[in-house]
C-alpha cells in the first residue's frame, strides 16, 4: 500500500496536523449530530482525511464499508429526459459524489438526485429516524445554477440529510451556500508540520533519513502534504539509502509546464506560440486540469520575470482564468494568455533594451 | 386528383415530340411573348430533352415492373423483393432544379404510363384506419386509394386501359406536417399494385432512412456547365435575345447546376433588357477551407461585413476551428513594416483574446439557448481575428488538431475515471484504502504510481521485478488496461516514456504473469453495478420490477412509433398468407393472438422479424 494511504489518520484523535480542527469537530459531533459543513482549503491539506475521520466518528466503523456504484440517473427536465451518469461512493450512512462530473448538467444532479437521496431517511437501530450524510466534492466547480438550487435543498431536507461540502476555494462557493454551512478552513500545513509527518513515517518504516532531507521535500512540496508523502516514497523507490544531496524528482507535468515557461521567455514569436499550443494540448490530453496549468505557468513565469511586470501579468492570468471557467474550450484561453504575455513581454524587452 | 389527371392528359398529348431543336421553335411560334415562366415553357417535352442524366435505369425499372411484381404475385409468390433491382419503388434524388420531376414524368409518358402526381401540397399524413379500406375509410388518404384501386391498376385484364404510375414528389418534406407519413408510405409501397416513383433532394436524410430500404436509389447529377450553356443558348435563341456563349456559361457556372434557376435568371434578365447578365450568384456551398482563404486573404479588407459573415457562416462549426488553427500562420499586412514582430504579436494577442471571447459566447448559445448571439459569436470567432491578421500566409507547420484532440482528451478522462474507480474500490467492498479526487490522482499520484510500476522492472532481476509489480498492482486493483493508461497518460511528446529502458522480455513476462496472476482482487469496470436509475420509482420494492418496468416502457415507446407500421404489416401479411401456402401459419397465429391482448412486446418482436 502506498504510504499516503497507509499512514492516513483514521480517527479524529490521531491526526497530526490540524489537531485543533479535529478537536473542534470531535466536540461538534459528540452529540451525534452536526450542521452542514463546508471544508475548504488548498489541495493536499487534509480535507478528505478529516471528513472521513469525521464520518467514522459519527457512524463508527460501518462508515468504512463503502461500495462504488456507477449509476445512470434519468432526470426529468421539463420537456425532455436527461441521462446523467454518475459514480457514487456510498455506505449505509453516507453518499459521496462529484456533482461537477455531470458537466453543465450538474444542476439536475443537485436538483433531483440529491433530493431523492435526501428523501430516503434511514432508520437507525433504535428505530429513531437518523440522518444521512452527503459528501459533495469539488463544490467550487459547480455551476452557479447548481449552487442556487443547492441552497433550498439544504434547508428543506436538513432534518434527514447533512451536507458536507468540500472545495478548494471558498470564493467560488456562493455566499448563500456558505452562510448555510459551518465553514471549516483547512489551511495548508506548515513546512515544519510536513517535516514532522515525514519523520513519523520514516520512523514507522524504519528508514534512515539524513538531516534536512525531509525539510527539502517539504519545501519542494509547496505545502502540499499529500505530495510531500508521495514524493518521499518516490525518493524511496528511486534510491535508498537516502543521500543528503539526492535529487528530488519533480512531478512530470510540472516539469513540462516549466519547459513551456522557459520556451515562452526565450522567444516571443508566432512560431513559438504555435509550438506552445502543441505543448498545451499535450498537457490537456494528459488530463491536467487547465486551471492548474495556468496557475503553474504563471508561477513559473513570475519566477523569471522583472518585478515591474509581475503585477500586470498576474492580472491577466486572473482575467483568463476567470474566463476559462465561464467558457468551455480551455485551450483558447490558455493560448490567449500566452499570446498576451508574449506581447507584453516583447514590448517590455524592446522598450528596455531597444 | 381529377385535376391532376386532366392536366396530365393535356400534357400527354404532345408526348411524341422528339427533337429538341424543334421544340424551341414550336414554343416560340405558339405563344410569342406570353408571360408563362420559361421554366414551364421550356420544360423538356421528351426524354432526349433532359440534359445531364441518363434515363436508362429508370426506364428499365419501369418497363420491367409489371413482370416483376404483378405476374409474380399472380403466380402466388408474392415476395421476391430481395431480388436486387426488383424494388417496388424508385427514389430519385438530387439537388433542386436539375429535372427530377420532369424526368419522372417524361419517362412515364414515354412508356405510356398515366401519371398521378402527389406532392407536398397534398395531405399525406398517416391515415387513421386501415389502408385496405381505401376511400371508404374515415380519413383514408388519396395515395392509398390510388395504389389499391383495382380500376387504376393494369393487371385485371383490361389491357386497353392505360397503365398508371404514382409519382410522389418532395418526399423529404413529408416528415414535417404529415406525421407518420414515411411509415405509411412504406406500407403503401408494400401493397402497391402500381409502380411508385419517389422524389427527394437528399436521400441520406434521417427521415428517409427507413424508406430507402424499399426503394431503388437513383441519383441525379448536376448537368455539366457546357451542356447547360448549350441549352440556355437554345432558349435564348428561341426567345430572340442576344447573349454571348461566355455569359451563358458564366450563368451556368453560378447557378451551380440548377437549371430551373438558370432559366429564371435568364428570363429575368431578358425582361430587364440589359446585357448585364446577373446580379448575384446562387448561394453556393463554400468549403470552409476556401472561406478561411478568403477571410485571411491579402485583399480581405475589401470584403464587406455581410460577405464576411456569409463566409464564416458557411460552416459555423468548422470555420471558427480552422480560424483558431490557422491564425498564427499569417503575416498581417497591417504589420508588414516592423521587423521585430512586435506589432504582429500584439495583434495575435488581440485575436486570441477575441477567439476566447467567442468561446464564452458559444457557451451562452449552447447552454442557455441565446441564439441571437450567434452573429456576435461569428464576428468574434472569425471576423475579428481575420481582419486583424489577414495578409500573407506563412506556413509554419500543418498540424490538424481541431476536435480530434478533444476526443483524445475525452477518452483519456474516461480512462482516468476508470482507474480512479478501481483505486477507490481497491480491497473490495470491505475497506477503503484511499480516497482521493480524480484530479489529484493525476497531479500527485501519477509520478509515484509510474515509478512503483516501472522502476522495479528496470532495476531488479526479471522474476523478482515482475512479482513486485504484480503485487502492487493487485493491492490497488490496477488492471493491465489501467497500467497501459497510466503509461499513456504520463507520456509527453519529446520526453522519455515510463516504459523506456524496460527490456522487452521483462515486459512480456509481466503481461504473462499478470494474465495468470491473482485476478480475484481486481475489479473491472464491467463488474461495477450499473443500474438504470429511476427517478420517481423509489418506492418500488424490488430491482427486478424496476428494470422490467423500464423495459416495458421502452418497448411501448418503440411500439408507438411503429404501431401503425406494424398494424399495416399484419394486414398485408394476412393477405399474403391467404394467397400463399401455409408456411407463414405459425407466425400469423402468434401475431394475431398477441395483437389483441396487449402483448405488445411480442408484436414488436414479430415486426422486427420481418
Amino acid at each position: 500500500m502506498l504510504w499516503v494511504d497507509k499512514y492516513r489518520p483514521k480517527t479524529l484523535d490521531k491526526v497530526i496536523v490540524h489537531q485543533d480542527v479535529a478537536q473542534n469537530l470531535q466536540k461538534l459531533v459528540s452529540e451525534g449530530d452536526c450542521p452542514h459543513l463546508l471544508f475548504y482549503g488548498p489541495s493536499g491539506s487534509g480535507k478528505k482525511t478529516l471528513i472521513m475521520a469525521l464520518l467514522r466518528q459519527i457512524f463508527g466503523p460501518s462508515a468504512d464499508k463503502v461500495k462504488v456504484e456507477n449509476k445512470v440517473w434519468k432526470v426529468d427536465a421539463g420537456t425532455r429526459t436527461i441521462d446523467v451518469e454518475l459514480t457514487t461512493l456510498s455506505s449505509t450512512h453516507h453518499v459521496e459524489l462529484n456533482p461537477s462530473d455531470a458537466g453543465f448538467q450538474d444542476r439536475y444532479v443537485v436538483q433531483e438526485i440529491i433530493k431523492e437521496m435526501a428523501k430516503n431517511r434511514p432508520i437507525d437501530a433504535k428505530g429513531k429516524k437518523g440522518f444521512k450524510v452527503l459528501v459533495l466534492n469539488e463544490v467550487d466547480k459547480l455551476s452557479r445554477e447548481a449552487q442556487h438550487s443547492l441552497r433550498r435543498t439544504m434547508e428543506k431536507y436538513s432534518a434527514s440529510c447533512r451536507l458536507v461540502l468540500c472545495s478548494n476555494s471558498s470564493s467560488k462557493v456562493t455566499e448563500a451556500v456558505r452562510s448555510r454551512c459551518l465553514n471549516v478552513r483547512i489551511n495548508a500545513p506548515m513546512e515544519e508540520e510536513i517535516v514532522n509527518v515525514l519523520e513519523f513515517i520514516a520512523k514507522k518504516e524504519g528508514l534512515q533519513s539524513p538531516q534536512g532531507f525531509a525539510a527539502r521535500i517539504a519545501e519542494k512540496s509547496n505545502r502540499n502534504l499529500r505530495r510531500a508523502v508521495l514524493t518521499f516514497e518516490t525518493c524511496r523507490v528511486q534510491q535508498y539509502p537516502f543521500t543528503n544531496n539526492q535529487a528530488i524528482p519533480p512531478m512530470d507535468w510540472e516539469q513540462y509546464v516549466s519547459e513551456i515557461a522557459s520556451d515562452i521567455m526565450k522567444e516571443q514569436s508566432p512560431k513559438r506560440l504555435f509550438e506552445v499550443r502543441g505543448k498545451l494540448y499535450e498537457l490537456l490530453t494528459n488530463c491536467i486540469p487547465p486551471e492548474v496549468i495556468l496557475k503553474r505557468l504563471l508561477f513559473e513565469l513570475l519566477k523569471k520575470l522583472d518585478s515591474e511586470l509581475k503585477h500586470e501579468v498576474s492580472n491577466w492570468a486572473a482575467h483568463y482564468e476567470h474566463r476559462m471557467r465561464l467558457g468551455q474550450k480551455a485551450i483558447f484561453h490558455l493560448e490567449a494568455f500566452v499570446a498576451k504575455f508574449m506581447s507584453i513581454y516583447k514590448s517590455f524587452l524592446i522598450s528596455t533594451f531597444g | 386528383m381529377l385535376k391532376y389527371m386532366r392536366g396530365l392528359k393535356a400534357a400527354g398529348d404532345e408526348t411524341e415530340s422528339s427533337a429538341t431543336k424543334m421544340l424551341a421553335a414550336k414554343q416560340l411560334a405558339s405563344s410569342p411573348g406570353t408571360s408563362i415562366a420559361w421554366t414551364q415553357k421550356y420544360r423538356p417535352k421528351a426524354i432526349i430533352g433532359i440534359i445531364g442524366n441518363e434515363m436508362e435505369q429508370i426506364q428499365h425499372w419501369l418497363k420491367n415492373w409489371d413482370e416483376h411484381f404483378l405476374k409474380a404475385a399472380s403466380k402466388g409468390k408474392g415476395k421476391i423483393q430481395n431480388d436486387s433491382g426488383a424494388k417496388k419503388a424508385v427514389m430519385l434524388s438530387g439537388m433542386p432544379g436539375i429535372g427530377k420531376t420532369t424526368s419522372a414524368k417524361l419517362v412515364s409518358q414515354w412508356l405510356a404510363f398515366q401519371t398521378i402526381e402527389v406532392n407536398a401540397s397534398d395531405i399525406r399524413g398517416k391515415a387513421d384506419s386501415k389502408i385496405k379500406e381505401g376511400i371508404g375509410g374515415s380519413t383514408a388518404n388519396s395515395i392509398k386509394e390510388c395504389v389499391t384501386n383495382e380500376f387504376l391498376s393494369a393487371n385485371i385484364g383490361r389491357s386497353h386501359r392505360q397503365k398508371t404510375v404514382l409519382i410522389i414528389d418532395e418526399v423529404d418534406g413529408m416528415s414535417a406536417g404529415d406525421g407518420g407519413g414515411v411509415a405509411d408510405l412504406i406500407a403503401v409501397i408494400k401493397i402497391s399494385k402500381i409502380p411508385i416513383i419517389c422524389i427527394c433532394n437528399d436521400r441520406y436524410s434521417q427521415e428517409l432512412k427507413s424508406l430507402m430500404n424499399y426503394c431503388l436509389p437513383i441519383d441525379f447529377r448536376k448537368p455539366a456547365k457546357q451542356q447547360m450553356a448549350k441549352r440556355l443558348k437554345q432558349v435564348a435563341n428561341a426567345e430572340g435575345i442576344q447573349v454571348s456563349e461566355i455569359a451563358l456559361e458564366e450563368l451556368a457556372d453560378r447557378v451551380d447546376g440548377d437549371m430551373r434557376m438558370a432559366l429564371n435568371q435568364l428570363q429575368y434578365t431578358s425582361l430587364a433588357k440589359s446585357q448585364h447578365l446577373l446580379s448575384r450568384s446562387k448561394d453556393e456551398d463554400i468549403s470552409p477551407f476556401k472561406a478561411i482563404e478568403k477571410l485571411f486573404d491579402f485583399n480581405a479588407k475589401n470584403l464587406k461585413i455581410d460577405q464576411r459573415i456569409d463566409l464564416s457562416m458557411s460552416d459555423p462549426d468548422l470555420v471558427p476551428l480552422l480560424v483558431q488553427e490557422n491564425y498564427l500562420n499569417y503575416k498581417p499586412s497591417s504589420a508588414s513594416k516592423d521587423d521585430s514582430d512586435l506589432k504582429r504579436i500584439s495583434l495575435i494577442a488581440r485575436a486570441a483574446d477575441s477567439i476566447a471571447d467567442s468561446d464564452l459566447i458559444n457557451v451562452q448559445i449552447g447552454r442557455y439557448q441565446q441564439r441571437q448571439l450567434s452573429p456576435a459569436g461569428c464576428i468574434s470567432s472569425c471576423i475579428i481575428p481575420a481582419s486583424l491578421l489577414h495578409g500573407q500566409r506563412k506556413i509554419l507547420e500543418q498540424v490538424c488538431w481541431l476536435d480530434r484532440q478533444n476526443s483524445t482528451m475525452g477518452k483519456n478522462y474516461r480512462n482516468l475515471e476508470d482507474l480512479h474507480i478501481h483505486l477507490l474500490s481497491s480491497g473490495g467492498l470491505a475497506s477503503r484504502k484511499s480516497h482521493l479526487g480524480r484530479e489529484n490522482l493525476r497531479l500527485d499520484y501519477f509520478t509515484l504510481l509510474g515509478k512503483k510500476l516501472t522502476d522495479p522492472l528496470r532495476v531488479l532481476p526479471k522474476d523478482e521485478a515482475v512479482k513486485n509489480v504484480v503485487d502492487f498492482k493487485d493491492s490497488y486493483s490496477i488492471s493491465q488496461e489501467d497500467f497501459d493508461n497510466i503509461v499513456e497518460l504520463s507520456k509527453f511528446k519529446g520526453c522519455p516514456t515510463l516504459l523506456d529502458g524496460v527490456r522487452p522480455d521483462v515486459k512480456a513476462a509481466l503481461t504473462k504473469a499478470y494474465n495468470q496472476g491473482s485476478k480475484s482482487n481486481v475489479i473491472r469496470s464491467t463488474d461495477l453495478i450499473t443500474l438504470p436509475g429511476i427517478k420517481k420509482d423509489f418506492k418500488n420494492s424490488s430491482d427486478t420490477e424496476d428494470t422490467a418496468d423500464v423495459e416495458k416502457k421502452l418497448q411501448s415507446d418503440r411500439l408507438c412509433l411503429s404501431w401503425k407500421g406494424f398494424q399495416v404489416n399484419t394486414d398485408w401479411w394476412l393477405e399474403a398468407f391467404a394467397g400463399s401456402g401455409s408456411s407463414n401459419g405459425s407466425d400469423k397465429g402468434s401475431t394475431e393472438s398477441s395483437g389483441e391482448r396487449g402483448g405488445r412486446g411480442s408484436g414488436a418482436a414479430a415486426k422486427r422479424k420481418r
